[in-house]
C-alpha cells in the first residue's frame, strides 16, 4: 500500500485560516492507513520526513474564490516563492526540497477551501465549515486517486 | 544629495529600509538603516497580570519566542523574589542553548550561506537558500539538520517548536524525563559534526571576503555581554559588563536594579526602532555591539573543550578584540558548537532529571528585571507592577537596539566602499545588504514590525529626478 501523508496548516486563531489543521483533526479517524501533520506554516525541516512518502495531500485554506468552493491541484516539485523559507514555504518549494535533498518526493495535491472569515479568532464560518465538510469528503477519494 | 533607498532589506528577520544619501559628485555621504513598522508589546502588556507576561512576550516573535519567554521569567521570578530549583535553573540553560543553535543554524545556512556559497555578485534569482539547496545539496541538508535539532529540543522540553510554554514564573512546569534526554543527547554526535564542518568549511572561506572583512562594521567600539566570576561564555546567569576595544573592562557587575545608569535609549525620527548607547559617554560616543562577536569578545574561555580550541583560533584574527562585523558569521558557528558541547554536559548531570522544578510565591517587589543573552545578544526585560500583581510599565531592549547605533555605521561603512556609481549594480546593494545581514537583526522582537515589502531601490539625483531604479 502507498504510504501516504496529509499535511493540515493554518493558524487556529485566525478563523476559516484553521481549515487545514481541522480537516487533519477529521481525518485522522477516516483514514486510519494515513499519516497526519498538523502544523501553523510548513518549514523546510518537512522536507526528510515528506520524502518518506508516495503520496502527499496539503490541505490549506485559501482567501480568493468563492467562498466554502473547495479546489484541488496537482503539485510539481519545482519551487514556487523560494527567496526566503525561513517563515513559510510553498508546497512546491518543499516538495524540490525533499526531491533534491532527500532523493524523492512523492506524488501530491493541494487542495484548498476558501474561507470567509480571516479575521482574529477561533472557529469556523458557516462557509468556513462548509469547505471543511466538502475536504473531509474528498480527501479519501483524492488520495485513492493519488495512490493509483 | 541624491538618495538611493533599499527597501526592504532581504533575508534579515523582519521588515527595514536602507537610504543612502550621495552628494553632487556622486560620492556617498551618509546612509541609514530605517525600520519601517511598530507592534508594541511596551505598550499593549500594560494592565495585564505580571504571570501573564512569559506567554503573551513569547508571541513577539516567531524565531525568538523562547528567549522572550525565558527573560520574561525571570524577571518574574523577580518579581516574586524566588530562587528557582536548581533543576529548573539548568533546564532553562538547556532551553536557551537549544535557541541559540536553532536561531544561529536559520541565519549561517538559510539566510547568509547564498552569500557566501554563490558570491555577493551572484544573481539574486539564485542567491537564496534554494540556490543553495541546488548547488550545494549536502550544505543545505547539514543546514536543515543542524537547525531541526535545535528546534527538536525545544520541542522535546517545551512542547512545541514555536512559542512553547513550559517555561513559567518560578521554574518550568514540568521535569525532564529520561527518555526524553536520552534522546536529545542521540542526536548530539550528529549536530558535533555537521558544527565543526561548517567552522572548517567557513575558516577556508574568509580569505575570499576580505575586502567585506575589512568593511562590514569594522570599527572599534564598545562590546556588551553577561559576564560571570569564571569569565567563561555565560548565556543565562551572571551581570552585564562592556568592555572597549582593547578588551579593557570599562563598566562591570551591572545587573537589573542599575542597567537604566548605563544604558540609554534614544529615539529616531526615521525608524522605530531605538538606537542604545553607553550612557556615560553619550550618544555620539557611546556606540556598542551584543551579540556573538561581543560574547566571545567578553569571555576567556568558552567552558567547553571543543569550543575553547575554535575560540583559541579566532582570537588569533586580531591582536585585541574582533572588530570586523563579518565575524559575527564565524562567532556564530563557535557559539553553536559551544552551546551543543554545554548541553550534553548539562544532559549529563544527574540532577537534570529532579521532579523539583517549580518554586510558588506571590508577588514581594513591585519590580523585576530578567536579563539574558539571546541569540542576537543582551536581551532584558523590565516590568513593574500595581498592588493587584497587574502590569504598570513594562520596558524591553532587544539586541537589535543595542546594536542599532553599529548597524548604521556599518551601513555607511560598506555604502562609503562598495557605491561607487551613480548606476546602482545587484553585488554593491547586496554588499550594503549583507552588513545588516552579519548582525542578524530581528525587527519582529525589536519593534514588533509585521508585513512583507518588494525591494525598491532608487537612485535619486539632487535635483530629484531619478536616475536607476531596480525592484524585487
Amino acid at each position: 500500500m502507498p504510504r501516504a501523508l496529509l499535511i493540515g496548516y493554518g493558524n487556529t486563531l485566525r478563523g476559516d485560516d484553521a481549515l487545514g489543521p481541522m480537516a487533519v483533526e477529521r481525518l485522522r479517524a477516516l483514514m486510519p492507513q494515513a499519516e497526519f501533520i498538523s502544523c501553523h506554516q510548513l518549514g523546510p525541516e518537512l522536507a526528510e520526513r515528506l520524502a518518506a512518502f508516495d503520496c502527499a495531500i496539503f490541505i490549506d485554506a485559501a482567501c480568493d474564490g468563492e467562498p466554502g468552493t473547495v479546489q484541488a491541484m496537482r503539485l510539481s516539485p519545482t519551487g514556487g516563492e523560494t527567496s526566503s523559507i525561513t517563515h513559510h514555504v510553498h508546497p512546491g518549494a518543499l516538495l524540490e526540497l525533499a526531491h533534491t535533498l532527500y532523493g524523492s518526493a512523492p506524488r501530491a495535491l493541494l487542495v484548498t477551501g476558501v474561507g470567509a472569515s480571516f479575521e482574529n479568532h477561533e472557529g469556523l464560518s458557516e462557509k468556513g465549515r462548509e469547505a471543511l465538510d466538502e475536504i473531509c469528503r474528498l480527501a479519501p477519494e483524492l488520495l485513492a486517486e493519488l495512490s493509483l | 544629495m541624491s538618495t538611493i533607498t533599499i527597501d526592504p532589506i532581504t533575508r534579515i528577520e523582519g521588515h527595514a529600509r536602507v537610504t543612502i544619501q550621495l552628494d553632487e559628485q556622486g560620492e556617498v555621504q551618509g546612509a541609514r538603516f530605517h525600520v519601517t513598522q511598530v507592534r508594541g508589546f511596551e505598550k499593549l502588556c500594560e494592565g495585564r497580570p505580571f504571570t501573564e507576561m512569559p506567554a503573551l512576550m513569547a508571541r513577539i516573535c516567531g524565531i525568538c519566542p523562547t528567549s522572550h519567554l525565558l527573560a520574561s521569567s525571570k524577571a518574574c521570578d523577580d518579581i516574586m523574589a524566588v530562587r528557582i530549583p536548581e533543576t529548573a535553573e539548568k533546564l532553562r540553560r538547556i532551553m536557551n542553548l537549544a535557541q541559540i543553535i536553532q536561531s544561529h543554524a536559520l541565519s549561517f545556512f538559510y539566510l547568509s550561506s547564498p552569500d557566501f556559497l554563490l558570491g555577493m555578485d551572484a544573481d539574486p534569482e539564485e542567491r537564496n537558500i534554494m540556490g543553495v539547496v541546488r548547488k550545494y545539496p549536502q550544505m543545505a541538508r547539514d543546514g536543515i539538520k543542524l537547525r531541526q535539532f535545535g528546534q527538536r529540543v525545544l520541542e522535546t522540553l517545551g512542547g512545541k517548536r514555536v512559542h512553547p510554554g513550559w517555561i513559567v514564573p518560578g521554574g518550568v512546569s514540568h521535569p525532564l524525563q529520561a527518555e526524553q534526554r536520552d534522546q536529545i543527547l542521540a542526536e548530539i554526535p550528529e549536530a558535533i559534526r555537521i558544527t565543526r564542518g561548517a567552522l572548517q568549511w567557513f575558516k577556508g572561506q574568509i580569505e575570499s571576503f576580505r575586502a567585506e572583512v575589512r568593511s562590514f562594521a569594522n570599527f572599534p567600539s564598545l562590546f556588551l555581554a553577561m559576564a560571570n566570576d569564571s569569565n567563561e561564555f555565560s548565556a543565562y546567569n551572571g551581570w552585564l559588563r562592556f568592555i572597549d576595544a582593547n578588551l579593557n573592562i570599562v563598566a562591570d557587575h551591572i545587573t537589573g536594579t542599575d542597567y537604566l545608569n548605563y544604558i540609554g535609549e534614544s529615539c529616531n525620527d526615521d525608524s522605530y526602532l531605538k538606537s542604545t548607547y553607553f550612557k556615560p559617554l553619550g550618544l555620539a560616543d557611546g556606540i556598542y555591539r551584543v551579540g556573538p562577536l561581543a560574547r566571545l569578545n567578553m569571555c576567556q574561555s568558552a567552558g567547553t573543550m571543543q569550543a575553547d580550541e575554535e575560540l583559541a583560533e579566532f582570537r588569533e584574527l586580531e591582536r585585541h578584540s574582533v572588530l570586523s562585523s563579518f565575524y559575527y558569521h564565524y562567532a556564530r558557528l563557535i557559539e553553536i558548537l559551544f552551546s551543543i558541547e554545554r548541553m550534553e554536559t548539562l544532559l549529563h548531570e544527574a540532577e537534570i532529571l529532579g521532579k523539583n522544578v517549580r518554586a510558588h510565591a506571590s508577588p514581594n517587589n513591585f519590580e523585576g528585571v530578567g536579563i539574558l543573552e539571546a541569540p542576537r545578544g543582551t536581551l532584558i526585560h523590565h516590568y513593574r507592577i500595581d498592588q493587584n500583581g497587574l502590569i504598570e510599565s513594562a520596558n524591553m531592549i532587544i539586541a537589535t537596539g543595542h546594536n542599532n547605533l553599529a548597524i548604521n555605521h556599518g551601513v555607511f561603512q560598506v555604502a562609503r566602499q562598495f557605491v561607487k556609481s551613480q548606476k546602482l549594480e545587484q553585488g554593491m546593494l547586496n554588499r550594503v545588504e549583507a552588513v545588516v545581514r552579519a548582525f542578524d537583526p530581528c525587527l519582529s522582537c525589536s519593534t514588533h514590525a509585521a508585513g512583507m515589502m518588494p525591494l525598491d531601490i532608487q537612485l535619486i539625483a539632487a535635483d530629484g529626478t531619478m536616475i536607476d531604479r531596480m525592484r524585487r
